[in-house]
């Protein structure tokens, strides 16, 4: 089920003549006639217990509802009831049948982006008025009148509301000491200036957009490998020179497995991995518990920002089976302890048997450090499931050179030392 | 670590490529303390980290051919344990 936007669209004239272009030939009609519907996602996960607007609370109406960080479950904020979404895990059956994949199989909320208006207008059950959302960013607001919090809660076309979300479970105040005690271990090289602007405090909750891959693949390496037989050294005058003797395999290797819950980034911001970026430091905190993710309620979003997804599952189908192929060389590794002298791979190859893709929102505290002599965008990411941090801490380079030269100075001063004794 | 250099070369004149352990080490104390600050080196271990079902490897080996004397001590381009170092893709 797909929401339209509800922009500012004129009230249409029902009377109107509606022209729906050139009028079909009889086969064509008959043809149209015959079709089969329009066919659905594979794995429909729309939550059917909520729409769009008010989410209220079961217990006493109010929509001040949001997650509370330390049992994971969301909480009415006026009589105080707790209760949750169910797991996604059970409730689509994600966990099973990962042997039998057939083909790509894609559930709802990682379907292809087919548009890219952000910004929606939902009108408030309370009072009526029209409230805008921009849902690249968030996925609920504030009424502005009766101050009701909305929810997107439906699929949009442009890729925000995912099938399901795992909610936060480090609260602001952890993520906060985390940060402080990766910076406190790096002060000493740390450039002056992010030291004198480090406000831990200024930590975001942010859930970004992953796709969670289930795949069954098998891989096919083919190499060469090298087996030493003979070892020796030969005396040339004052010098020595060991050589070797080596039988050379052509080597194969193929291996079928499967992969539970493989996880890539749907954000193409955050998908390259070169140097000039330090989204490697997101990538790090992976993984997730992503077995206790949760099906789609927006409520889970209140009070933390929100990242869409603008990559379709075609766009990284080369992602998964470059880490496909990784993962079997990976497996195969264990059988080449024969190969004393080593292997080099020179072809692989993957076939990719069947793959299910779910969106999910995971959540991840971030600080952020713009540096602004090197325009870097520096983080410090904290997976707020597991408490893993990972950061990038920008450095004060002569600093880092003067403690290079001094321990160079010191290692000179022995090699001196030694060469004059031995002299 | 020092004494065991010491050792190693007491009793005859010491190589000269003592002199190059100052640009090494100098080198090497940058490299370490940028890594860990930056942790440009970091990445999620999706090989590791994953729920992975693999059956039996299978596979073959053929001797192709005999390398009488060599000084390399290992394979060229060794790249068994470098799973993320792409190579010719068959399709």
């Amino acid at each position: 089920m797909t929401q339209q936007p509800h922009d500012a669209q004129q009230p249409r004239d029902p009377d109107a003549p509606v022209f729906d272009g050139p009028p079909l030939s009889l086969e064509e009609e008959l043809a149209a006639a015959r079709a089969e519907p329009e066919p659905g996602p594979d794995i429909d996960t729309v939550n059917e217990s909520l729409a769009d607007g008010l989410n209220r609370c079961p217990k006493c109406g109010s929509t001040d509802v949001r997650l509370r960080g330390s049992t994971g479950q969301l909480v009415c904020l006026f009589c105080r009831h707790e209760w949750q979404e169910s797991r996604v895990e059970e409730e689509f059956g994600l966990g099973e049948g990962i042997d039998d994949l057939e083909g790509t199989v894609v559930a709802g909320g990682a379907e292809a982006i087919a548009g890219d208006d952000d910004v929606m207008t939902l009108t408030c059950g309370g009072c009526g008025a029209d409230v805008v959302v921009d849902t690249a960013h968030a996925l609920n607001a504030r009424c502005h009148w009766c101050r009701h919090t909305l929810n997107i809660n439906e699929r949009t076309p442009n890729g925000a509301v995912p099938d399901a979300v795992l909610p936060f479970r480090l609260t602001h105040l952890e993520a906060v000491e985390k940060i402080r005690e990766f910076a406190s271990k790096r002060r000493l090289f740390a450039h002056p200036r992010f030291k004198k602007e480090f406000i831990p405090e200024n930590v975001l909750g942010v859930y970004l957009p992953y796709l969670v891959i289930d795949a069954r693949a098998e891989a096919a390496y083919v190499g060469a490998g090298e087996v030493q037989t003979r070892r020796w050294t030969e005396k040339n005058g004052d010098n020595s020179t060991t050589y070797y003797a080596a039988d050379v395999y052509r080597v194969d290797r193929t291996v079928a497995f499967t992969v539970d819950d493989l996880t890539i980034e749907g954000a193409a911001d955050r998908a390259q991995f070169d140097g000039s970026t330090t989204n490697n430091i997101v990538n790090t905190v992976l993984p997730f518990d992503t077995k206790n993710a949760v099906k789609w309620n927006s409520s889970y979003l209140v009070g933390f920002t929100s990242e869409k997804r603008d990559l379709d599952v075609g766009d990284l189908q080369p992602v998964l089976e470059d880490q496909l192929l990784s993962i079997g060389r990976s497996q195969v590794h264990a059988s080449l302890s024969k190969f004393d002298r080593g292997v080099r791979w020179e072809q692989e190859q993957v076939d990719v048997g069947g793959s299910r893709w779910v969106a999910m929102y995971l959540p991840v505290w971030l600080y952020s450090y713009y540096q602004e002599n090197t325009k870097m965008l520096h983080y410090i990411a904290v997976n707020a499931r597991t408490g893993e941090t990972m950061g990038s801490v920008p450095v004060s380079q002569w600093r880092l050179i003067a403690a290079a030269l001094t321990v160079g100075t010191f290692l000179e001063g022995i090699a001196g030392a030694i060469l004059v004794g031995t002299a | 670590m020092i004494a065991d250099v010491v050792m190693a070369t007491s009793g005859d004149s010491a190589p000269l490529w003592l002199l190059a352990a100052g640009p090494a080490g100098a080198a090497a104390t940058y490299w370490a303390l940028y890594r860990y600050y930056r942790n440009t080196d970091k990445s999620h271990a999706y090989e590791r980290d994953t729920v992975i079902a693999a059956q039996d490897v299978h596979g073959s080996e053929d001797k192709v051919d005999h390398i009488s004397r060599t000084r390399d001590s290992d394979i060229d381009g060794d790249n068994s344990s470098d799973h993320r170092d792409r190579v010719q893709r068959v399709r």
